[in-house]
């Protein structure tokens, strides 16, 4: 259970880390929550000959909003702090239940938004919902920066578009349609410390008449190697003024899209039954919120 | 290579020469010698090692000793009051009952003081999610919870930190 030798860097500067990272290139690690790094580099899966702690940058930390644009949270931005932000739980709620799910009270106060999607486990807490809610994220360089939308960015298990030299520096949610509500939930074995075995998120905007969707992002983790848009499930209700058979069609149709394995945590099979348990409870929870209805009895 | 750095624990500061890759609980135990932190599974699981940063709850067995240079860390040792008397919490644990083998101990009161210092009066639910990253395996949890809600009453009614 001991680490390897590695050289510590602690920059002060985005600037400062994108020099580190384009000298030092794959040799090198980020250190961010180290919550999943360490836990791989004891498990001797990683063994990184430099490590650069990004905790010190306070340009990659916090979260912002304007009114009209939406929300910035910086790469280094603490899981509890997205856990406890009024705004998050005001403007992007699916992400703020995902983020109060994640791990124990230890975890969120060191893991980081920016880890939990480079780490890139398709069972991850926070992907489906930032996905189900239009994020984007701002990947630098020394050569510049781009954006892209998230689910761009994960490319499979542990797997990123992250190139030698290129850094997350922060995740850009836009501004919530009017008439629109997002939930997440999870099925896993115990409340804390599991790792889920289905996961979902569901984001979904109505028309004026307040009962015809209009948008709608159902995103599904752990039944794919990444965070799986619920294409044919959404087109189902796209368009169409909610009710209780199309909510099970939608249902129906994400458990077919689902492209779950069998595992150690559930079996295919079940992971199939429980998207469509999960796609019915959000749908329906979100539908209330956004139609201003009181919650049902989910 | 060792390096010197600089910690700040239970308000005294040390120096300390270190190797980047040891760990806040090695380096805790064994070079300040404050056994009272404690190092269970070592993969950040079970919570024993907690120690809080900054007021806030760590696992130090997943977190390298040279990023902690400038933070207040916070051991089990640092609740005891100068003259000795117990923390709020540590003694009601003690009238509980709430300690069995005692290993779990430093890290579930550690989690509480986070919590408690947010909400000195938690319900049930809310202890329940505070302490979900410290394992018992004597599963004293009970008493434990119960220790935490009157720690909680004592700490709201006296103003103790």
């Amino acid at each position: 259970m001991y680490l390897n030798d590695f050289e510590y860097f602690a920059p002060k500067t985005c600037g400062e880390i994108l020099d580190l990272v384009g000298r030092l290139g794959t040799k090198a690690k980020i250190l961010a929550g180290g919550t999943d790094l360490l836990i791989m580099m004891k498990e001797k899966m990683l063994k990184p000959d430099y490590l650069i702690d990004i905790n010190d940058v306070q340009e990659l930390k916090g979260i912002s909003y304007e009114p009209g644009k939406g929300a910035v949270i910086g790469t280094a931005t603490k899981i509890s702090e997205i856990e406890h932000s009024d705004l998050i739980r005001e403007k992007y709620f699916a992400l703020s239940q995902a983020a109060g799910e994640l791990g124990s009270a230890q975890v969120r106060a060191m893991a980081t938004l920016g880890g939990n999607s480079c780490h890139a486990s398709p069972a991850a807490e926070t992907p489906p919902p930032l996905v189900a809610l239009g994020a984007k994220v701002v990947v630098k360089s020394i050569a510049g920066e781009k954006e892209l939308p998230l689910e761009e960015f994960i490319l499979g298990n542990r797997k990123t578009t992250l190139a030698e030299g290129e850094i997350l520096t922060k995740f850009l949610l836009p501004e919530p349609a009017p008439r629109s509500a997002s939930r997440y939930s999870y099925i896993g074995l115990r409340d804390a410390m599991e790792i889920d075995a289905v996961n979902m998120a569901v984001n979904l905007a109505l028309e004026d008449d307040g009962r015809t969707v209009k948008s709608l992002r159902m995103v599904m983790g752990s039944v794919s190697p990444v965070p799986l848009i619920a294409v044919e499930a959404q087109g189902i209700l796209i368009g169409q003024v909610f009710n209780q058979e199309l909510m099970e069609k939608a249902a129906q149709a994400a458990s077919v899209e689902a492209n779950p394995i069998s595992d150690i945590r559930a079996s295919a099979e079940y992971r199939r039954e429980m998207v469509a348990v999960l796609a019915r409870r959000l749908l329906q929870q979100a539908f209330n919120a956004a139609s201003g209805t009181k919650e049902g009895n989910w | 290579m060792k390096q010197l750095i600089t910690l700040e624990i239970n308000n005294r500061v040390y120096e300390i020469p270190v190797d980047p890759k040891d760990l806040l609980v090695d380096v805790v135990r064994k070079k300040v010698a404050l056994t009272g932190t404690k190092k269970g599974c070592g993969q950040g699981d079970c919570g024993a090692c907690t120690v809080l940063i900054d007021g806030e709850p760590v696992l130090s067995c997943i977190t390298l000793a040279i990023a902690c240079q400038g933070k207040k860390i916070t051991t089990i040792e640092g609740l005891v009051a100068e003259d000795g008397k117990l923390h709020p919490i540590q003694q009601s644990f003690v009238d509980h009952g709430a300690v069995q083998c005692g290993f779990c101990t430093p890290g579930m009161i550690l989690s509480s003081k986070s919590l408690l210092d947010k909400n000195s009066r938690p319900s049930e639910e809310e202890i329940k999610r505070g302490i979900a990253g410290n394992i018992c395996r004597c599963t004293g949890y009970k008493r434990i919870v119960a220790a935490i809600s009157a720690a909680g009453e004592t700490i709201s009614s006296e103003g103790v930190k």
